[in-house]
C-alpha cells in the first residue's frame, strides 16, 4: 500500500515537473540563448504577434510578452516585429558587422533598436546609438541604410552599436500603424534587409 | 499493465495542470515583480515619477526604447474608496497614455497629439460611482506615458511637459 503510494506520489511530482518545464520552455520563460521571436505574422523574416497586450492574446504570447516585452501596447496603437537573424537565417551577434537597409514604413513613426537576446535588456555600452528612428535616419533618397557594429565606421551617418552585446536581435517598432499594416502585414511592409559584411576572423 | 494506468493517469493529469497553472499565473507574478522593482527604484505610487532618459544604465524595464519618454505612475486602488483621476499635459508630437492592469494586459489607451488627455480610473466594485470612468480589471496596476523624444533636446522638452501630468485620487 505504501509502495503504490509513493508510485503515484512520483508520478505526480515527475508530472508537474514536467508540465512546469514544458510551459516555462514553450512560453519562452526559461532563460534561453534562443531569440524570442514569436508570433503568427512573419514578413520576410521579421515576426510579430498582433496580439500582444491584449486579452485575445495566447496564454504562451502573454507569459512571454510579459517576460521580455512588458508593458508593451496593443495594435492599434503599436506593433512589433522581431529578427534574430540576417538575410541568410544566421544568427546575429556582435562578432559580425551588418548592413541594414530599408524604405519609409506604414506608420506615423518607426524605430529599430538593438537588444541582447538573452535578457531582451540594451547592451552596456556608452555608444549612445542603440537604435535608429524615423526622425534621426539620414537619408539622400527615399531609401536607407545603417550599420550595426562594435565601432562606428567611418562616414557612416545611421550607426547601430553592437558593442558588448553577445547575440542580439533587432525589435521594430511602428507607431500607430496604417490601417492596412494592421489588417494584411505581408501585402502592406517592406521590412528592412540584414546584410552580414564580414566578421571578425573572416580572411583579410 | 493495469497497475500502471493510475499512476500514469496521475502524471498526465499533473502536467496538464502545472502546464495550465503555469502560463495562467506567469504574467501575474512576473507584474507583481515588475511593480515591485518599479517601487525600489522610486517610481511612485499615484503620481507620476518623472524618468530618466532610457540607456543601457538606466533601463527597468526589458525592451525600453531609448527614443521615447516614458512617466510611469502606479496605482493600487484598494487603498481609497474613489476614483483615481490621470491627466496626461499636452505635447506637441506623438503622445499616449495607456493603462495596464495587474496580469499585464493593456486594457485601456488613449493618443493625446497635441492635446491633454484625463481619464478617471475605478476598481469594478466601485463603477456605480462613476459610469464613465475606465474599469481597472485588477486593483494594482500601472498607468504609463510615452512621448515621441528620440533625442536629449526633444526629452528635455518632454520632461517640461510632464509638469502637466498628474496621477492621483480625485477629490470630491
Amino acid at each position: 500500500m505504501i509502495k503504490r503510494g509513493v508510485i503515484y506520489l512520483g508520478a505526480g511530482l515527475i508530472g508537474a515537473g514536467a508540465g512546469l518545464a514544458s510551459a516555462l520552455l514553450m512560453s519562452g520563460l526559461w532563460s534561453t540563448k534562443e531569440p524570442m521571436e514569436f508570433g503568427n505574422i512573419n514578413v520576410d523574416g521579421w515576426v510579430s504577434d498582433f496580439a500582444v497586450g491584449s486579452e485575445q492574446a495566447s496564454p504562451y504570447v502573454r507569459a512571454r510578452v510579459a517576460r521580455h516585452g512588458l508593458l508593451a501596447l496593443a495594435k492599434s496603437e503599436a506593433v512589433y516585429f522581431v529578427r534574430g537573424t540576417d538575410s541568410e537565417g544566421r544568427r546575429m551577434n556582435a562578432d559580425c558587422d551588418y548592413r541594414i537597409t530599408g524604405s519609409s514604413m506604414p506608420a506615423l513613426w518607426w524605430s529599430i533598436t538593438l537588444y541582447n537576446t538573452a535578457d531582451s535588456m540594451l547592451p552596456i555600452n556608452d555608444d549612445n546609438a542603440l537604435s535608429v528612428d524615423a526622425t534621426s535616419i539620414v537619408s539622400e533618397a527615399k531609401n536607407w541604410e545603417a550599420v550595426i557594429s562594435t565601432e562606428r565606421p567611418e562616414g557612416a551617418s545611421n550607426w547601430i552599436s553592437s558593442r558588448n552585446s553577445d547575440g542580439f536581435d533587432l525589435l521594430l517598432r511602428l507607431y500607430v500603424p496604417d490601417e492596412a499594416l494592421v489588417e494584411d502585414p505581408d501585402a502592406t511592409l517592406l521590412p528592412p534587409v540584414i546584410e552580414r559584411l564580414s566578421c571578425k576572423g573572416d580572411a583579410a | 499493465m493495469k497497475s500502471w494506468i493510475g499512476p500514469v493517469a496521475v502524471l498526465l493529469a499533473s502536467a496538464v495542470g502545472a502546464h495550465w497553472a503555469t502560463l495562467q499565473y506567469a504574467p501575474s507574478v512576473i507584474m507583481d515583480r515588475a511593480l515591485t522593482t518599479l517601487k525600489n527604484r522610486g517610481v511612485a505610487k499615484h503620481a507620476f515619477t518623472t524618468p530618466q532618459r532610457i540607456t543601457p544604465q538606466t533601463q527597468v524595464v526589458v525592451r525600453s526604447s531609448p527614443d521615447l519618454f516614458y512617466s510611469l505612475c502606479r496605482y493600487d486602488l484598494s487603498e481609497f474608496d474613489g476614483t483615481l483621476k490621470i491627466t496626461m499635459g499636452e505635447w506637441p508630437d506623438y503622445q499616449s497614455l495607456s493603462f495596464f492592469d495587474g496580469s499585464t494586459n493593456n486594457f485601456a489607451k488613449f493618443r493625446g497629439t497635441g492635446k491633454s488627455v484625463s481619464v478617471r480610473l475605478v476598481r469594478p466594485d466601485l463603477e456605480y460611482l462613476d459610469p464613465d470612468a475606465v474599469v481597472s480589471p485588477t486593483n494594482r496596476g500601472v498607468v504609463l506615458i510615452r512621448r515621441l523624444a528620440p533625442t536629449q533636446e526633444a526629452f528635455d522638452a518632454a520632461a517640461e511637459a510632464a509638469k502637466g501630468d498628474s496621477c492621483g485620487p480625485m477629490r470630491s
